[in-house]
C-alpha cells in the first residue's frame, strides 16, 4: 500500500484528504504542524507528500526546501498547498522544489487525480 | 577725579607739585621707594606719572623699567634738569618738562597731555564698539546660517542658545522649549552650579513669565514646579551661583511665530545688559522661530508618510489574511459537501443532493466574491503581477469556450465563435485575458435567455476603425495603432444606454435589482477594465434593450516589441 503524509496546520483539511484518499485505496499519515510533519517525513518515508504553505513553527516551502537538497527524500513527490494564488508564490515554490501546486479552495477530485499521476490508481 | 603719581626724593619738589595739583583738584601721591612705587602703580591705574630725573636715591631708566607694566594706560612726564636725559628715556617717556617752568607752564603741559589721552581713549573705545559690533555681526551671520541648516527642533533651539551665549555672555540662560518630542522642558545653561533653592526659584519665574505671555488667558500647557523636566548646563561646576542671581540684568523674550508657541527665553547677566545686546537678542530669538515653523511643518510631513506607510502596509496585511484566513474555512466546507455529493459516505437521497448542490453553488460563489475582492484590491494596490508574454487571442477564446460549454449546455445556449485565423499574437498575461473573457461569457451566458445564441468575435482593427458610445471617450480616445479587438454578443436583456459606462462600476449591479437575481459580485466588469488597463488595452459595450448586449475589448499589437525588451530585461 502507498503512504502519503498529509500535513497540514486545518485539521478539517486534514480530514477531507485523508477521507478521499484512503477511500481511494492509498494509507495516509497526518501531521498538524510543520516541525512534526518533517519528522514524519523522514521516519516514513512516504511515496507523496501534501504540503500546505502557511503552518506554524516550520513552513511548507522550508520543509519542501529541506527534503528536496537530501539525496535520501529528494525522489518524494511533493503536491504544495497555498492560499495564495501568486505567479511569485508558484516561483518560490518551483526554486523550494515542490512538483505541483494546488490552490485553496482546491477540488479533491482534483487532488486525487494528481496523487494517482504520481503512484498510480490504487485497487 | 585725575589721578597724579610723582616719583622724586626731594622734597621740595614733592611740595610744589603736590599743591600745584591739589590746587586743582588732582589727586597727588609720590615716592621714591620703589617697592611702594609698584605696589601703588598696580593697585590704581595713574593718569600721569611724574619722573624727577634729578633724584638721588634712584636711577630713572631702572623706574621706567619696573614700572612699565603698570603705566600702559598712563601718561609719563620727566621732569629734567642737569642729568643727561639719553636716547633710551626719551623713547619711554610722553612729555619733558624743567624745573624752571612756571605753574602755568606745567599745568598747560599737563592739561595737553590729559586730552591727548581722552582722545586716545575714545579712540580705542570706539574701536571696541566697532570690533563688538563686527563680531556681533559675524556671529549672528553664523546662527542665521545655522538655522537654516537645520529642521530638527531640539538642535534650533540649541544653536539659538549657542548663539546667545557667544553674542551676550550670559551668566544664566533659562530656555523654556516645547520643542522636545514629549513635553516641555527647561533648559538651563549656566555659567556656575545652581542649587535647589535657586532652581526652584527659577522654576517658579519661568511658570509665572510662561503665563505671562498669555496675557490671562489660559496657557496651552499647564506647567507645575514639580513635573517641570530640567536640563541642566554648566560650564564651571565648581562654582556655585548665590541667590542675588535676581539682581542681575535680564531680558525675556517669547519664541513665537504670532501663531505658534515654541517656548521662551530669559538671560541673565551680572553686568548691564546694552542697548545693542538688547537689540541682538531680539533678533536671535526672533530669527529661530521660523526655521522651528519649518521643522514642525517638515515633521508633520514625516509624520504623514509615516502614517500612510503603515496603512500601506496593513492594507496588504489584510490582503494576505483575507485570503488565507476565508478561504481556508472555505476550503473545508467545499470539500465536505463534495465528499457527501460523490456518494463516498453513502446514497444521497434526492433531496439531500438539492440542498448539498445548493450549499455547494453558494460556497463556490462566495470564494468567487473573495477572489474577486482580492484581485481588485490587489490592482488598486499595484500588487497585481503580469507575466507578459506572446499570446494568441485565439486560443485564448478556444480555452475560455470550451471551459464554459458545459454552462452554456444547460441553458441550452449556442455558443457560436467567428474569429480572424491571421490574427498577430499580443503582448499579455493569458491568464488574465482568460479571466476577462470567462467574465463577459459567464455574464453573457447569466442574462441571455434559454435557446439564444453568444457568438464570440475575434478582429484586427485600427484605433480609428473602432467605434464606441460617447460615454467611453475618457478610456478610448488614448488608443492609437493597431488593435486586437475581442467581441462577445449575446441576445439578453441588453444595457441602457445611459448605463452603459456604470456597467463598468463597482458593485454596479447592486443597483440593478434584476440582473441581481442572476447571481454575481457586480465586481467582474470593473475587474476587467483595470486587467485591460494593465494592458494598455480598453473595454467599451453597446447594446439595444431586449435584443441583446456587446461587450468588446481590445489589446494593443503595436507594443510587443517594445514590451518584450521590458520582459526580457527583467528576467
Amino acid at each position: 500500500m502507498k503512504n502519503i503524509l498529509i500535513v497540514d496546520d486545518e485539521q478539517d483539511i486534514v480530514e477531507s484528504l485523508k477521507f478521499v484518499l484512503e477511500t481511494a485505496g492509498f494509507n495516509c499519515y497526518t501531521a498538524f504542524d510543520g516541525e512534526e510533519g518533517l519528522r514524519l517525513a523522514k521516519e516514513i518515508i512516504p511515496d507523496l507528500i501534501i504540503l500546505d504553505v502557511m503552518m506554524p513553527k516550520i513552513n511548507g516551502y522550508k520543509i519542501s526546501r529541506l527534503l528536496k537538497y537530501d539525496s535520501k527524500y529528494k525522489n518524494i513527490p511533493i503536491l504544495m498547498i497555498t492560499a495564495r494564488s501568486q505567479e511569485e508564490d508558484k516561483l518560490i515554490g518551483e526554486e523550494t522544489g515542490a512538483d505541483e501546486y494546488i490552490t485553496k479552495p482546491f477540488d479533491l477530485d482534483d487532488v486525487l487525480k494528481q496523487v494517482e499521476n504520481y503512484l498510480g490508481k490504487q485497487n | 577725579m585725575i589721578r597724579i603719581f610723582m616719583i622724586s626724593d626731594r622734597n621740595n619738589i614733592i611740595e610744589r607739585f603736590g599743591s600745584l595739583c591739589r590746587e586743582n583738584s588732582y589727586t597727588f601721591d609720590s615716592s621714591s621707594d620703589i617697592k611702594i612705587i609698584t605696589e601703588l602703580l598696580e593697585a590704581e591705574i595713574q593718569d600721569i606719572v611724574l619722573i624727577d630725573n634729578e633724584s638721588d636715591s634712584f636711577v630713572t631708566k631702572d623706574i621706567l623699567k619696573n614700572i612699565k607694566p603698570f603705566c600702559e594706560n598712563s601718561i609719563l612726564i620727566l621732569l629734567a634738569g642737569k642729568k643727561e636725559v639719553d636716547k633710551e628715556i626719551h623713547k619711554s617717556i610722553n612729555s619733558i618738562i624743567t624745573e624752571d617752568f612756571t605753574d602755568t607752564l606745567v599745568l598747560s603741559v599737563l592739561n595737553i597731555n590729559l586730552r591727548a589721552k581722552n582722545s586716545l581713549n575714545k579712540l580705542a573705545d570706539t574701536n571696541k564698539d566697532l570690533a563688538a559690533s563686527l563680531y556681533r555681526q559675524n556671529t549672528l551671520y553664523g546662527i542665521s546660517s545655522q538655522f537654516a541648516s537645520s529642521l530638527n527642533r531640539e538642535r534650533l533651539i540649541e544653536f539659538m542658545i549657542e548663539g546667545l551665549d557667544k553674542t551676550l555672555s550670559f551668566s544664566l540662560a533659562c530656555t523654556l522649549s516645547f520643542c522636545s518630542e514629549e513635553e516641555p522642558v527647561l533648559l538651563l545653561n549656566s555659567l556656575y552650579e545652581i542649587s535647589d533653592e535657586l532652581l526652584n526659584a527659577i522654576k517658579v519665574r519661568v511658570i509665572y513669565n510662561y503665563n505671562s505671555v498669555f496675557e490671562g488667558q489660559e496657557a496651552p500647557f499647564k506647567l507645575d514646579t514639580d513635573s517641570l523636566k530640567v536640563i541642566k548646563y554648566v560650564k564651571y561646576p565648581a562654582n556655585r551661583f548665590n541667590f542675588t542671581l535676581f539682581r542681575f540684568d535680564n531680558m525675556f523674550a517669547a519664541i513665537t511665530t504670532g501663531d505658534t508657541f515654541y517656548g521662551c527665553v530669559e538671560v541673565f547677566k551680572e553686568n548691564h545688559f546694552s542697548t545693542e545686546d538688547s537689540k541682538c537678542f531680539q533678533t536671535i530669538v526672533q530669527q529661530v522661530s521660523l526655521p522651528l515653523k519649518n521643522a514642525a511643518l517638515y515633521q508633520e510631513i514625516i509624520e504623514t508618510n509615516k502614517k500612510l506607510e503603515r496603512l500601506e502596509k496593513l492594507k496588504s496585511e489584510f490582503i494576505s489574511i483575507v485570503s488565507h484566513e476565508l478561504r481556508t474555512p472555505l476550503t473545508s466546507i467545499k470539500n465536505s459537501l463534495d465528499i457527501l455529493l460523490s456518494g463516498r459516505c453513502g446514497e444521497v437521497t434526492e433531496n439531500a443532493e438539492k440542498f448539498l448542490s445548493m450549499a455547494k453553488r453558494n460556497v463556490t460563489r462566495l470564494s468567487g466574491i473573495i477572489n474577486d475582492l482580492l484581485d481588485l484590491s490587489k490592482i488598486e494596490a499595484g500588487k497585481m503581477d503580469f507575466q507578459f508574454k506572446p499570446v494568441s487571442v485565439n486560443t485564448v477564446i478556444d480555452y475560455v469556450k470550451s471551459a464554459l460549454s458545459g454552462l452554456a449546455k444547460e441553458k441550452s445556449l449556442e455558443l457560436a465563435t467567428d474569429v480572424n485565423e491571421n490574427l498577430p499574437e499580443v503582448m499579455a498575461d493569458s491568464q488574465r485575458l482568460e479571466q476577462v473573457l470567462t467574465n463577459l461569457l459567464s455574464n453573457a451566458i447569466k442574462f441571455t435567455p434559454e435557446g439564444k445564441k453568444i457568438t464570440i468575435r475575434s478582429e484586427l482593427k485600427n484605433a480609428s476603425e473602432i467605434k464606441y458610445h460617447p460615454c467611453f471617450e475618457e478610456s478610448m480616445k488614448n488608443l492609437i495603432g493597431d488593435y486586437v479587438v475581442v467581441s462577445v454578443e449575446d441576445e439578453g436583456i441588453g444595457i441602457a444606454e445611459n448605463e452603459y459606462s456604470h456597467a463598468f462600476d463597482k458593485f454596479a449591479q447592486i443597483e440593478n435589482s434584476l440582473s441581481r437575481k442572476a447571481g454575481g459580485t457586480g465586481l467582474g466588469l470593473p475587474i476587467a477594465k483595470q486587467l485591460l488597463e494593465a494592458h494598455n488595452g480598453a473595454i467599451w459595450c453597446d447594446s439595444i434593450i431586449n435584443k441583446g448586449s456587446n461587450f468588446h475589448f481590445a489589446i494593443p499589437v503595436e507594443t510587443i516589441s517594445a514590451r518584450q525588451k521590458e520582459t526580457l530585461s527583467i528576467s
